[in-house]
């Protein structure tokens, strides 16, 4: 037992003795990352957001989305209906980089849409809900043009194009990419109408059980650093 | 015929009983809508247990288009009898009251009655519809006020938008009307074989009850059968709150029941041209 | 001319039970028509055939000779009727009721034929209640009201005296012969009771099990020779003997030792009284009925036997 324990252990220090050199690099990159996207304190943005999730169906949805540091979001509609996914799987840029001391891990580079990019993986040293996140970075933009964060409730992957407000790593458009649990409601209680053509449908979008389902929200405009009230995020318009 | 029409009509509208239909559709409006300003929150959160497991819903949920079309889903079993209440009596009602042997000894065509007697459960069963309307698409929104709505069906989470809801409204209303006009001559035609009225009401209500469970079982036995029952094309006006609307089976729903009222209206004159008349 | 109504061979069976069975009959035109028969004996089925509410299985209905079953609509024009019980429209008024009907005999009746039906039938003022606040009386006239409403030539009068008193029954019978004498109407009115027809009657027929038993001119078959004089007396041995000699023996129907029938005139019996007192019978009792009655009653004690 305490054998297995010590070949662990050695392995490990192998392992970081051997990353140290470029370990360092994507430390500071990663600190030079979060310090950029931590001057946004808040922000209220114009955004379109698209919901493809195979058992949903709705349009476009055009609202403001409010964000407060570390990890207060809204969308709001107008008195409409909004939905965002559960706070675990937080859109925000900055709740994505984990905060406090974290292990930084080089991945090496990978090739983003003809982009050279430094991947690499995150693991925080709190106790919190991320477990590790994966990272994609434009090194000279100082952006991440890719996220793959796994929590506790299973792992989003994000897709980021910036524009105008590259400056504050603030994207203009983001793709969300997640695990959709199957949603079924007896017919007994909703007594649908079956109707073949909303059916096949949904047969030739092959929906299984489990399926992928993409987020696109595409940023219009920011307002950045406004002073948003924690209060504001606590009214509940239901 | 349409002397005939006017006579069932004020026949129809000088009955309390007809009454009594706009106030029970009003009753269980009223009892939704007091039920949902009370409750509303929790029924909102248990419907949505599924999706709010991933997802966070915010914002004005529960609204005048969510209440009425939680109304008009726990009304589809209650119109029908509502509409069967005077299409089962059409006859059957004038039969126990011993009034049809009068009627039938003026000189008037059977047919012709057969026609009026259903054109006039036609305008009360459109007139039920249009207070429906009234009373809970028209009252919801005065006390919820309007909003997105959400549609839940077995297997989707539907949201639409506020100001693309009326006219869907309107459309199911419309179709709904089409729904009960086969109802209604069903009623008809059972009412022309019994002397009283109770039972082609209940006869009515029995086919309606029997026919939606086979509609809503998933049996392969049913499945085959789903598509020629009438009630599975009944909640047709489900339809125009999907994404897309599904217009080609909601037309293909109102054809098969008009279909079915043309054969319920055809085998009713042939019967009542036939029928001896010894209530 | 034709007859106003003439059935010939008409047969009507529900299920195993036959209704009526080849009967063939004619109204004419100005009679006051007796549609006799006990309870059951299908007086209703073949009133029902002739209103055009049942279709007989076969046989044929004429209305002023033209078929009724090829002819409904037009020839029930002609036609006012009572079926049964005269039921209305509870909830209505009287007069929303014969407004109701009035205005499906296509033809325009104005209201002060309205007025005058309900005049004439004696429920005037009461036209604005609710019909179900009437007597069975009044509803009786009510439905001669609107049966009479849209001024047809034939009138078919169910049991019309049913359910009514001693007095609505004479107002009924006063009513009736107005409409006949008066008026013109060719009337066909079915009852259970011979009393009844026989004063307003002057053609009938008494039908049993749906078969014809009697059909003929009132005077004819209610003759007044054809009277049963029923006498009984303290026993008297030599009844026989006393018969023998005297006027009276042709006109004894039969006898024993306590009772002697005749049949005779009963214009005769008060000198019939005379003889037998003269004759040291000593009378108990003497009654007098018609030979028809007397066999209507037998058709009744037979139904009631098999009962």
């Amino acid at each position: 037992m305490i054998k297995r324990y010590l070949l662990l252990f050695s392995l490990l220090i192998c392992l970081w003795c051997n990353a140290q050199p470029a370990e360092s690099n994507a430390s500071s990159l990663f600190y030079a990352l979060r310090t950029k996207v931590l001057t946004v304190h808040d922000y209220v943005a114009d955004v379109k957001m698209k919901i493809n999730v195979a058992y949903m169906r709705l349009p476009d949805l055009k609202g403001k989305l409010y964000f407060k540091y570390p990890d207060k979001i809204k969308f709001e509609r107008n008195g409409g209906i909004s939905i965002l996914p559960k706070k675990n799987m937080n859109l925000a840029m900055s709740n994505l980089i984990p905060q406090g001391k974290v292990m930084v891990i080089d991945a090496g580079y990978d090739t983003l849409g003809g982009k050279k990019v430094h991947v690499i993986k995150v693991v925080p040293e709190d106790e919190g809900n991320i477990v590790l996140s994966k990272l994609w970075i434009d090194e000279q933009a100082l952006v991440a043009l890719r996220t793959e964060t796994t929590s506790k409730d299973g792992t989003a992957k994000m897709e980021l194009t910036y524009g105008m407000y590259i400056s504050q790593a603030l994207p203009d458009k983001v793709v969300l990419y997640l695990d959709v649990k199957d949603y079924k409601l007896p017919k007994g209680v909703t007594m649908d109408y079956d109707d073949n053509e909303t059916n096949s449908a949904i047969k030739s979008s092959g929906t299984k059980k489990s399926s992928k389902g993409t987020i696109q929200i595409t940023y219009l405009n920011y307002s950045i650093n406004t002073g948003l009230n924690d209060d504001f995020f606590n009214s509940n318009t239901k | 015929m349409t002397q005939l029409l006017r006579i069932e009509l004020y026949k129809i509208f000088s009955r309390p009983r007809t009454y009594i239909s706009f106030a029970i559709i009003a009753a269980i409006s009223g009892v939704i809508q007091l039920a949902m300003l009370s409750d509303g929150g929790s029924f909102v959160n248990f419907a949505l247990q599924g999706v709010n497991e991933q997802f966070d819903i915010q914002g004005k949920v529960l609204n005048g288009y969510l209440v009425t079309y939680i109304t008009l889903q726990s009304l589809l079993i209650h119109i029908p009898l509502l509409v069967a209440l005077v299409g089962g009596d059409a006859f059957a009602g004038e039969a126990s009251m011993g009034t049809l042997r009068l009627l039938l000894t003026k000189p008037i065509s059977r047919t012709q009655l057969v026609l009026a007697k259903f054109s006039g459960s036609l305008v009360y069963t459109l007139l039920l519809l249009i207070w429906l309307a009234i009373v809970s698409l028209g009252v919801s929104l005065l006390l919820f006020g309007t909003g997105d709505l959400i549609n839940l069906k077995s297997d989707a989470f539907v949201l639409i938008m506020h100001n693309d809801i009326l006219w869907r409204y309107a459309a199911a209303f419309a179709f709904a009307g089409i729904a009960m006009m086969s109802i209604a001559s069903l009623s008809i035609l059972l009412s022309i074989f019994a002397d009283n009225a109770i039972g082609p009401i209940i006869s009515t209500m029995g086919i309606v009850i029997v026919l939606t469970i086979l509609s809503n079982l998933e049996l392969p036995l049913f499945t085959l059968i789903k598509p020629y029952l009438l009630t599975t094309h009944v909640i047709g006006w489900k339809g125009f709150f999907d994404d897309p609307v599904p217009y080609h089976a909601i037309g293909n729903s109102a054809l098969v029941l008009i279909i079915y009222t043309i054969v319920f209206l055809a085998a009713s004159i042939i019967f009542f041209n036939r029928k001896d008349i010894k209530s | 001319m034709a007859p106003v109504i003439e059935t010939k061979n008409l047969n009507k069976s529900f299920k195993d039970f036959k209704a009526v069975s080849d009967l063939s009959f004619s109204v004419n035109k100005g009679d006051v028509y007796g549609f006799l028969g006990q309870n059951g004996a299908g007086k209703s089925t073949t009133i029902r055939m002739l209103a055009g509410l049942i279709f007989p299985d076969n046989g044929h209905v004429f209305i002023k000779g033209q078929e009724l079953h090829n002819n409904t609509r037009h020839l029930l024009q002609h036609i006012g009727a009572i079926i049964e019980r005269p039921d209305m429209y509870n909830y209505l008024s009287g007069w929303d009721n014969l407004k109701i009907f009035a205005s499906l005999s296509n033809k325009k009746i104005p209201n002060t034929r309205l007025h005058e039906v309900l005049e004439l039938t004696g429920i005037a003022d009461r036209r604005k209640d609710k019909v179900k606040a009437y007597s069975q009386g009044m509803k009786q006239r009510l439905g001669i009201a609107i049966a009479m409403v849209h001024d047809p030539d034939l009138l078919i009068l169910d049991e019309p005296t049913n359910g009514l008193d001693p007095q609505g029954i004479a107002e009924m019978r006063k009513l009736i012969l107005h409409l006949s004498h008066d008026l013109g109407k060719t009337i066909l009115i079915s009852s259970h009771l011979l009393y009844e027809i026989e004063h307003v009657a002057n053609r009938m027929i008494i039908i049993h099990k749906g078969k014809k038993m009697v059909e003929g001119i009132v005077g004819d078959l209610l003759h007044p020779g054809d009277t049963l004089i029923q006498v009984s007396m303290l026993p008297d041995t030599d009844v026989a003997g006393k018969l023998a000699g005297s006027a009276w023996q042709v006109y004894v129907h039969e006898h024993t030792s306590s009772a002697i029938t005749f049949k005779m005139d009963p214009a005769q019996v008060p000198q019939l009284n005379q003889w037998l007192v003269q004759n040291g019978m000593q009378v108990l009792e003497i009654k007098t009925k018609h030979l028809l009655e007397e066999y209507f009653i037998s058709l009744t004690n037979d139904a009631a036997a098999k009962d």
